[in-house]
């Protein structure tokens, strides 16, 4: 993997490994750990940390912390993130020698009860204290598990986002939108968990493996790190004729998506597209191109190809983005509150056809200046502290070249250094927290009903127009 | 107003509210006397939204009949309709004590208490239960077991509930009039009292009643109610989804669905466009007519397909002699009865109130089924039973599980 990244070490070590782990603080953590476990995940440590003695027994995970072992003694937070706060300072030791010696630390979390929201934080700074880089997952809870308790999970989110580089944040409301109503209450929590494992699961397989335009952790921070607070997923797979159409067509389906409107807003755009080897250049093409439609001039694409045979036939495609906070800038909380977005699973690739780095990083919040060459690599720090932030937050690099660039597949799509002035100008909005925003689900599409009951009748919205439903163009 | 056999029927639709005055003539007959009707305004998917606003045009609807019919109104059955509405089938049985083998009145009581000791969400209330038929001893097909020896009663029931306080809603938008409520019924039921003959009833038959808000349906089989609902999809949908893809106001696109509207594609020339006039008489804008008519035929096709997933779940559908017949407003929408006999593939018919006369406009117009249909079940009820006051409903919605 030649790497002429400039941003941080990670890449240099590509070619082994990267040490990753997985810390999941709470029971709701937990219960997204064990199912990130479950479904499998190859090459990541994995770290219970609970005050439940009993619910860290039934954890199928490796290596466990017991918190507070004086503090709750062996019993839950009950709810009070004081005590989980805490307890995590009394296990201070514990948590830091479990989270020691790797370059990347994933948090999960379900905030809003006692362990989540008090101790998540503190072993959000713990790992970032221990040099890695931090990106948590975090789930708000449901609005009706009351006013004080959303009112706990912001204020851990809050927090969390001062230590960790980046915040994936789900409400649990909206995952409730897209499973079926009628589907029983149970499923509606695992669809939090499925959907943590699912992008934390695809985030690493993203970065983990050389593709033939390889995506890096730069990139994905860049997606991740424009202070938005919604993040836009996708992910689609065909094998049909016309795969590279279905497949983005499925990608860009997904609720979270909303047709690919959203896109339109996002200023950066993470795609991978990964398939076996008859995979064609004209396929691609056809796929981005069809893409690009949904997204604005202004918008950075951070562009990934991965040939994996494993996949066969099938095509997937991976969109990972997030949308501007503009509307809900009066959320104040905290500064740095990344949101992002989740990803898929899929591209796994075995055939590491000369990876072709492609770097582009670009930050907010620093005034930029375009740097036309690429920058070389920054040492690689061991084990210092924040490898990857500290090079992001003094660099400008801004455009999106790649550098040592052989054959690649594909060309860059679109490239704007005009456009960076705007973006940064409301990228510099005071930042609000991680948050998925209901209500800009919500399509504008429900007209005389806007206001009454939706009719959700086996999933579908029916008060939203069928055309529009079935993606039948009407003029 | 039940001494002297009249009978008032106030649906509150969702786009207009409809009074019907019906007399019952001592040959069994239905009258029509007169009909009111105002366009509806706070109704939303057939229940109440803006409480207020809906009092008001109950009122004005109420006041139309009066003077129509020439009949002071006191007390009315109601329609409701929602898709809180839900609906099954369940059996009730009773042994009759060792020393007795006459099956009595009580005893069908009692076995129809039984048929209704399900366990319902605590809170809904039961709306109607209809026996659909009873079994002496094994035997099926039993209409009336009173003075038949056996055993063991068991009965087959067709109950209906709803949430008991969007019931009462609509319930006490009326007394609030105020007007006395006899019953409520919901508005599927009603309907199918006056479209369906008896012989339709007994071949098999499933009665779509497709108004602004809702869809209704009740789906006969050997002469009783096999399955029955609401869809929360009607008219207004179509409009709103017409409005949104040409982007014309809902009112106009109201206009264009009753003016131009069809569910039927390919009838259209390649490029046939409507020209739509402003409010001033120019030429505004050209509408492609095909695309109008996909919007409305995709939104119909996608609720009828949902509607046959939902009746297919138990095996009456494939079995229906007599077809489809829909009703209400959206009925009148043109090649509906194709599309509905492509999808369920057995003839599908229009069709309006058949068993009562009068006001001819009003017996002939669908949008009245539902109306006339309530007069139709009142004089049913009639027969059966003894007026029942206000407070008797009040009482069964809040005993919840009786």
């Amino acid at each position: 993997m030649i790497q002429l990244n400039k941003n941080y070490s990670l890449p240099e070590r590509l070619t082994e490994f990267i040490p990753i782990k997985i810390a999941s603080v709470g029971g709701a953590g937990l219960n997204a750990l064990d199912r990130i476990i479950l479904d499998g995940l190859e090459r990541a440590d994995v770290v219970a940390i609970n005050t439940d003695v009993q619910s860290l027994t039934s954890s199928v995970a490796t290596r466990k912390v017991q918190l507070g072992r004086s503090v709750s003694r062996g019993l839950g937070a009950g709810g009070d993130p004081e005590v989980g706060y805490q307890a995590a300072l009394e296990s201070a030791d514990e948590i830091r020698e479990a989270l020691a010696d790797t370059d990347v630390i994933f948090i999960c979390a379900g905030l809003g009860g006692g362990t989540g929201s008090g101790a998540a934080p503190y072993v959000a700074q713990a790992a970032r204290e221990a040099g890695a880089l931090v990106i948590a997952f975090v789930t708000l809870p449901f609005a009706f598990e009351g006013k004080r308790r959303n009112a706990q999970a912001r204020e851990a989110l809050a927090r969390i986002s001062e230590f960790a580089h980046a915040v994936v944040c789900f409400e649990n409301d909206r995952m409730a939108d897209l499973i079926a109503p009628q589907a029983g209450i149970h499923q509606a929590f695992a669809m939090a968990d499925i959907t943590i494992s699912q992008s934390v699961r695809s985030i690493v397989n993203l970065v983990h493996r050389p593709g033939l335009i390889r995506i890096g952790f730069d990139d994905l921070l860049s997606a991740l790190r424009t202070r938005n607070s919604r993040c836009l997923f996708g992910y689609g797979e065909s094998d049909s004729d016309n795969r590279a159409h279905d497949a983005l067509t499925q990608a860009l389906k997904n609720p979270l998506m909303d047709r690919g409107r959203m896109l339109a807003d996002s200023t950066h755009v993470l795609v991978q597209v990964a398939g076996g080897p008859g995979m064609t250049l004209s396929e691609v093409e056809i796929l981005m191109q069809e893409l690009g439609r949904h997204v604005s001039d202004q918008t950075q694409i951070l562009f990934g190809a991965v040939v994996d045979g494993r996949l066969g036939d099938r095509l997937g495609v991976t969109i990972i983005s997030s949308l501007s906070a503009e509307e809900d800038a009066v959320l104040l909380q905290t500064p740095p509150a990344p949101s992002n977005a989740t990803s898929s699973p899929a591209c796994e690739h075995y055939e590491p056809v000369t990876p072709q780095p492609e770097l582009q990083s670009e930050e907010p919040a620093v005034e930029s200046v375009p740097v036309e060459e690429p920058v070389p690599a920054d040492e690689p720090m061991a084990a210092e502290a924040l490898p990857a932030a500290t090079p992001l937050s003094t660099e400008t690099p801004l455009i999106p070249t790649r550098n040592g660039e052989p054959e690649h597949l594909i060309s860059k799509p679109h490239e704007k250094s005009t456009s960076w002035k705007e973006e940064k100008a409301f990228t510099e909005k005071p930042a609000p927290p991680a948050k998925q925003e209901v209500l800009q689900f919500e399509p504008v599409t429900r007209g005389r009903f806007e206001k009454s009951e939706p009719t959700i009748i086996e999933g579908e919205d029916l008060d939203v127009p069928t055309y529009l439903r079935k993606n039948v163009k009407v003029k | 107003m039940a001494n002297n056999n009249l009978m008032v029927g106030l649906e509150i639709g969702t786009s207009k509210i409809c009074v019907v005055v019906g007399e019952s003539r001592p040959d069994g007959t239905l009258r029509i006397l007169g009909v009111g009707e105002a366009p509806s305004r706070g109704v939303r998917k057939g229940e109440i939204v803006d409480f207020e606003t809906a009092m008001k045009c109950v009122h004005e609807a109420v006041v139309d009949a009066e003077q129509k019919s020439d009949v002071m109104i006191k007390s009315v059955y109601v329609a409701v309709a929602g898709s809180h509405l839900q609906s099954f089938s369940n059996r009730g049985c009773v042994m009759l004590p060792e020393d007795r083998d006459e099956i009595d009145e009580q005893d069908v009581e009692d076995v129809k208490i039984n048929a209704r000791e399900v366990s319902i969400p605590a809170q809904n209330a039961f709306l109607h239960s209809i026996i659909q038929h009873y079994q002496v001893d094994g035997q099926q097909g039993v209409l009336n077991p009173v003075g038949m020896l056996g055993q063991k009663l068991e009965a087959d029931f067709h109950i209906i509930h709803g949430v008991r306080t969007r019931i009462q809603n609509t319930i006490r938008c009326v007394k609030e009039l105020p007007l006395e409520v006899e019953d409520v019924v919901f508005s599927g039921l009603a309907s199918a009292q006056v479209v369906l003959t008896q012989q339709e009833k007994d071949l098999g038959a499933l009665v779509i009643d497709m108004g602004g808000g809702t869809t209704d349906y009740v789906l006969y089989s050997e002469g009783a109610v096999r399955q029955s609902g609401c869809l929360a999809v009607g008219g207004d949908h179509i409009t709103n989804d017409i409005s949104m893809g040409l982007r014309i106001p809902m009112a106009r696109a109201e206009k264009l669905k009753i003016e131009e509207g069809s569910c039927v594609l390919g009838n259209c020339l390649p490029g046939e466009m409507i020209l739509l006039k402003d409010d001033s008489g120019f030429a505004g804008k050209e509408i492609e007519c095909e695309t109008l008519n996909t919007i409305i035929y995709l939104r119909l096709r996608e609720a009828f397909e949902l509607l046959k997933r939902r009746l297919e779940q138990e095996p009456y559908l494939g079995y229906l002699g007599a077809g489809v017949f829909i009703t209400g407003g959206c009925s009148l929408l043109s090649g509906i009865d194709h599309l509905a006999s492509e999808i369920f593939e057995i003839p599908a018919n229009l069709t309006h109130a058949q068993t009562a006369w009068g006001v001819t406009s009003a017996v002939e117009n669908p949008q009245f089924s539902t109306a006339i249909g309530l007069v139709k079940f009142a004089q049913v009820m009639d027969v059966d039973r003894p007026p029942r006051g206000f407070s008797r409903i009040f009482g069964r919605l809040f005993s919840g599980k009786r």
